[in-house]
C-alpha cells in the first residue's frame, strides 16, 4: 500500500482513513506493507509492516523509463531475440519489454523525501515512483493499493514492475480541492493516469464515485464507493467546559474548500438572536486572514474565537467542550471529522454536499450556502435540549457502527475482483 | 344480512412553512400559503371531485341502495373553503340524498385525546360549531383522529352525547374476538363500538397497485371473494371499512383503475342479496346486542402496532407534545383569536408524524408529501413555532 502521511504526523484526513483501513485490513487477515515517503519511527505498527522512502536503495538501471522519459529518449528495437538466455531469462527479457522496465547502467542511490507537501511536491512525487518499483521488485505481495493522487505515479510504476494488479484510492478529487475552473492540469491528469492505468477505482462517496465517471471518464463498472470510517475512542471524552455559554465549533483546514466563510456568516445569524454561544474556528489555512478580518467587521470578535491549528488530545479537548459540530463544506468527498464529533457525543450539522452525509441518519443536513437553515438548525440544537439529547445517544450509537473492519470487508471483496482477472 | 359500513376520512393538515428561529417574535405567519392551496386544489382535482361525483352517480342511479359516511376535520373544511369552495358544494349535495352521514371528528386532525379530556373536548365541540355552519348537521357519531380509541375516549365522548364510535379492530385488544361484530364502552353500555376490519381495508390501502401482492391484481370479483369468505358466527356480521378518502385518485391515481374498481364493487356489493350498505348512526335503530370491549390503553389505524408511537414514540415527539399542551391554560386565557388557532393546528397528528424515527430508513407508505429532510429538522421548525406561539399566547 502506497501512502503518503500516517498517524501521529498528519496534515489531514488522508493519514487517519489510511491507518483505520490497514488495521481493518489486518483485523480480517489481511497483510499490510504501508510505503510512505518519510516515516518518523513512531508510527503505531501493530497492524502494518511501515517502510519508509527515504531508506531505500535504488539502483537506477532497473527505475521505470517511463519516470525518465522526460530526460531521456530511447530508440527501441522490438525484437525478442537476445543470444545466450535459457528459458527463465528469456520470459524475465520479454516481461521486461512489456512492463517497460530496462535496465539502465548507474550507481546505486537513496532519495531523500521531505513527505511534506512542498515546493518540491511533482519531484518528490516521481522519485517516490523509483523507489515504490524498487520495493515492489523486493516485497512478496499481490496487489497494490495507492492512496491519493501523490502516489498513483508509484502504484503505476509496482504494477509495471511485478504486473500485480493496482487499485488507486481517491479520497478527493482536483475539483474538491481547487473547485470547478481553478484546478490544476497536472495533478489533474495524474489523478487520471492512475485511475485508467487502475483495475479498481476506490471513492470515498457515491459524490466522489460520480465525479471520477462524469469528470475523468472513468468506466463505471471499475469505480466503487468505499465510504470511510472511524476509529473508535480509546478513551472516552470527557466534558468538561469552562465557560458557561454554549459552544459551537468548527474545525478544519481553513480552506475554500471547507466553507469557513459561510461559518462566520452563520455565527452572526445566531448572535443576532441568542448572545449566549460562543464560536470557535479550530484550524488554519491560506482563508486564514479574510475570515479574521470578515469576523472584526461584523463585529462579533467578542463571540467568536479562533484556536489554530489542532491535534491529538487537543482535539478530543475542543470536543469535549462543544455543544454543536458545524460541517458547511463547499465540497467535501468524505468528511472524517463529524464521525469523530458524534464519537464524542456532539451533535453535528453537516452540509449536504459531504460523502460523509450519505452515511449519516443522525445528523442535520443543510446546503453549505443555506446560512439560514444551518444558523436555524444551530439553534435548535442549542435551545431545544431533547433534540440533542436524542442527537447524542443515536449519533454516537449510530457511529460505533462504522467499523473500519467492516469497510475492509467491502474492500477485500474488491480485491477479489481485481485479483480474479489475473 | 351482512351489514357493510363505508367510511371516509379527510384530514388535510395546515402544513407549516419554513420557520426560522429569528421569525421568532418577529413574524406571527406560520403556514405554508402556497404549499396548503397547490395541495388542496390537487387533492380536490384528483379525488374530492371525482370521486363525490362518482358517489353521487351511484346514489342517484340506485335510490336508497348506497350508503357512506365521511369524516372531514375542520382544517380540510377550512382549506376547502378558502381554496376550494365547490368541494363544500359538492359534500353539500351528497348530503342531502340522505344517504350520506357526516361523523363527528377532531377540529384539527388533533392527537389531543392522548393527552386529556378539557382540550380533546375542545376539539370536539369546536367541530360541532364547524359542521353546525358548514353543513347544518350534529354528529351522533364520532371518528376519531386515525381512529384513536381508549375506554377513558369513549367515555369522554358518550358524556358529550356521542352514541356510536369508529375505530381499530386491533388484533391485541380483541384476542380470539372477531371485529364483525358489535361492541360497546364497558363503563357506557350505550356507546356502540364499529371495528374496523384493516387487513380488507389493506387490502386496497396498501396492495391495490402492490405488482408482487399474489392476489394483483385486485378486482371487484376478486374483492367480493375476501367478503364472503369471512369467517363469522355472528348472524348479522359487520364489514366496517374506513379508509383515508385519498385512496381513491390520490394514493392511486385514476389510472391505476382504483375508480372502476370501486365502482364495480359498490355496484357488486348493491346487487348481492346477502350485503346492505349501513351508516354508523344506523346502527342505533337496529336491536343487536352488543358485547363490551376493555381499551385500557389507546389503540389507533398505525403500523402493525395498532398503538401511538407512530406519534409519541421518539423523545423528540414526547417533548413537542407535553410542550404543546402545557399552553392549555394560557389557550384558555388568552384573546389573541390567531394564536389561538395556530396552538389548535399545531395539534395535528401529521406534525408529529414529520417528527417520527420508527421510519428512519424505510419509506411511510401513507406519507405523500416530503417536507422535511429529516425528523430533526421536523422538530426543529416545530418548535421554533411553538415558542412563537407561546409568546403571543402569553402577550394576550
Amino acid at each position: 500500500m502506497f501512502g503518503w502521511e500516517f498517524p501521529p504526523h498528519i496534515s489531514g484526513g488522508l493519514g487517519t482513513a489510511c491507518y483505520g483501513l490497514t488495521k481493518g485490513l489486518a483485523l480480517n487477515g489481511v497483510k499490510v506493507t504501508f510505503v510512505m515517503p518519510k516515516a518518523s519511527g513512531d508510527e503505531d505498527t501493530s497492524y502494518v509492516k511501515i517502510i519508509n522512502g527515504s531508506d531505500v536503495e535504488v539502483d537506477p538501471r532497473t527505475s521505470d523509463y517511463f519516470l525518465h522519459s522526460e530526460q531521456t529518449s530511447y530508440i527501441q528495437v522490438n525484437s525478442k531475440l537476445v543470444p545466450y538466455v535459457g528459458l527463465d531469462d528469456y520470459y524475465n527479457v520479454i516481461n521486461q519489454l512489456e512492463s517497460g522496465v530496462f535496465p539502465v547502467s548507474g550507481e546505486k542511490r537513496r532519495y531523500v523525501f521531505s513527505g511534506k507537501y512542498g515546493p518540491n511536491l511533482m519531484q518528490e512525487v516521481n522519485q517516490y515512483a523509483n523507489i515504490a518499483a524498487e520495493i515492489a521488485r523486493n516485497e512478496d505481495f499481490d496487489l497494490i493499493h495507492a492512496h491519493d493522487w501523490l502516489t498513483y505515479r508509484a502504484g503505476i510504476a509496482a504494477k509495471r514492475a511485478t504486473g500485480k494488479p493496482l487499485v488507486v484510492h481517491m479520497h478527493a478529487t482536483e475539483f474538491d480541492r481547487s473547485g470547478e475552473t481553478n484546478y490544476n492540469d497536472i495533478v489533474y491528469g495524474m489523478e487520471k493516469e492512475g485511475m485508467m492505468a487502475a483495475d479498481a477505482v476506490c471513492a470515498v462517496s457515491d459524490l466522489t464515485r460520480n465525479i471520477v465517471i462524469n469528470k475523468y471518464g472513468i468506466p463505471a463498472e471499475k469505480v466503487f464507493t468505499l465510504h470511510n470510517a472511524v476509529e473508535p475512542n480509546e478513551k472516552k471524552v470527557e466534558r468538561q467546559k469552562f465557560v458557561s455559554e454554549k459552544i459551537v465549533t468548527f474545525l478544519g483546514r481553513v480552506t475554500f474548500q471547507k466553507g469557513p466563510d459561510y461559518f462566520v456568516e452563520t455565527a452572526k445569524r445566531v448572535l443576532e438572536k441568542d448572545s449566549n454561544v460562543r464560536f470557535v474556528l479550530a484550524g488554519d489555512g491560506d482563508m486564514m486572514p479574510h475570515i479574521i478580518e470578515r469576523v472584526a467587521e461584523l463585529g462579533i470578535s467578542d463571540r467568536f474565537h479562533f484556536t489554530g491549528f489542532l491535534r491529538g488530545d487537543d482535539i478530543n479537548k475542543m470536543f469535549g467542550m462543544s455543544d454543536v459540530y458545524v460541517m458547511p463544506s463547499i465540497s467535501e468527498p468524505f468528511g472524517i471529522s463529524p464521525l469523530e464529533a458524534m464519537r464524542a457525543h456532539v451533535p453535528v450539522v453537516i452540509s449536504k454536499q459531504s460523502g460523509v452525509s450519505e452515511v449519516l441518519t443522525h445528523a442535520i443536513k443543510v446546503d453549505f450556502w443555506d446560512i439560514d437553515a444551518t444558523a436555524d438548525a444551530i439553534y435548535g440544537l442549542l435551545h431545544y435540549p431533547a433534540l440533542s439529547k436524542l442527537f447524542a445517544e443515536e449519533g454516537a450509537a449510530e457511529v460505533d457502527n462504522l467499523k473500519w473492519e467492516y469497510v475492509a470487508k467491502k474492500l477485500i471483496k474488491i480485491y477479489e475482483k481485481t485479483i480474479h482477472y489475473e | 344480512m351482512n351489514k357493510v359500513c363505508f367510511h371516509f376520512q379527510i384530514s388535510q393538515p395546515y402544513r407549516l412553512r419554513t420557520y426560522r428561529f429569528f421569525d421568532i417574535n418577529q413574524d406571527h405567519h406560520y403556514f405554508d400559503d402556497y404549499q396548503n392551496q397547490y395541495l388542496t386544489k390537487r387533492l380536490a382535482e384528483r379525488c374530492y371531485l371525482p370521486t363525490n361525483k362518482m358517489l353521487l352517480e351511484i346514489i342517484k342511479s340506485n335510490p336508497d341502495q348506497f350508503r357512506c359516511s365521511f369524516s372531514i376535520s375542520g382544517s380540510s373544511i377550512m382549506l376547502f373553503k378558502n381554496y376550494c369552495p365547490e368541494v363544500i358544494e359538492s359534500f353539500k349535495e351528497l348530503i342531502a340524498t340522505g344517504c350520506v352521514e357526516i361523523t363527528g371528528s377532531t377540529y384539527t386532525h388533533s392527537i389531543a385525546s392522548l393527552h386529556g379530556e378539557s382540550a380533546f373536548m375542545e376539539q370536539v365541540r369546536l367541530q360541532e360549531e364547524l359542521l353546525m355552519e358548514t353543513f347544518g348537521v350534529k354528529p351522533i357519531s364520532f371518528c376519531n383522529t386515525e381512529i384513536i380509541y381508549s375506554d377513558e375516549i369513549g367515555e369522554w365522548l358518550g358524556n358529550a352525547g356521542y352514541r356510536v364510535i369508529l375505530t381499530e379492530g386491533a388484533r391485541h385488544i380483541l384476542g380470539w374476538k372477531s371485529p364483525t361484530y358489535l361492541y360497546c364502552n364497558p363503563y357506557q353500555t350505550d356507546v356502540k363500538l364499529l371495528l374496523r376490519s384493516y387487513q380488507l381495508c389493506d387490502d386496497i390501502t396498501l396492495r391495490f397497485a402492490d405488482q408482487g401482492w399474489d392476489q394483483y391484481p385486485l378486482t371487484a370479483e376478486k374483492y367480493m371473494r375476501f367478503l364472503n369468505s369471512i369467517h363469522t358466527e355472528s348472524e348479522t356480521p359487520f364489514i366496517n371499512l374506513f379508509w383515508d378518502y385519498e385512496t381513491i385518485g390520490e394514493h392511486y391515481t385514476a389510472d391505476t383503475g382504483i375508480f372502476d374498481f370501486f365502482k364495480s364493487l359498490v355496484t357488486a356489493l348493491i346487487n348481492h342479496e346477502n350485503y346492505t350498505f349501513i351508516t354508523p348512526k344506523e346502527v342505533l335503530d337496529m336491536d343487536i346486542s352488543a358485547s363490551t370491549m376493555h381499551a385500557p390503553w389507546p389503540i389507533s389505524c398505525s403500523g402493525e402496532e395498532k398503538d401511538t408511537n407512530e406519534w409519541l414514540g421518539n423523545e423528540l415527539q414526547q417533548e413537542a407534545f407535553n410542550q404543546l399542551f402545557k399552553l392549555e391554560p394560557l389557550y384558555k386565557k388568552s384573546d389573541n383569536m390567531e394564536a389561538k388557532l395556530s396552538w389548535l393546528r399545531l395539534q395535528a397528528a401529521d406534525h408529529f408524524n414529520f417528527m417520527s424515527s420508527k421510519w428512519f430508513g424505510h419509506r411511510f407508505v401513507k406519507r405523500n408529501f416530503e417536507v422535511y429532510s429529516s425528523p430533526y429538522q421536523a422538530f426543529i421548525n416545530y418548535m421554533n413555532v411553538l415558542n412563537d406561539v407561546k409568546l403571543q399566547l402569553e402577550a394576550k
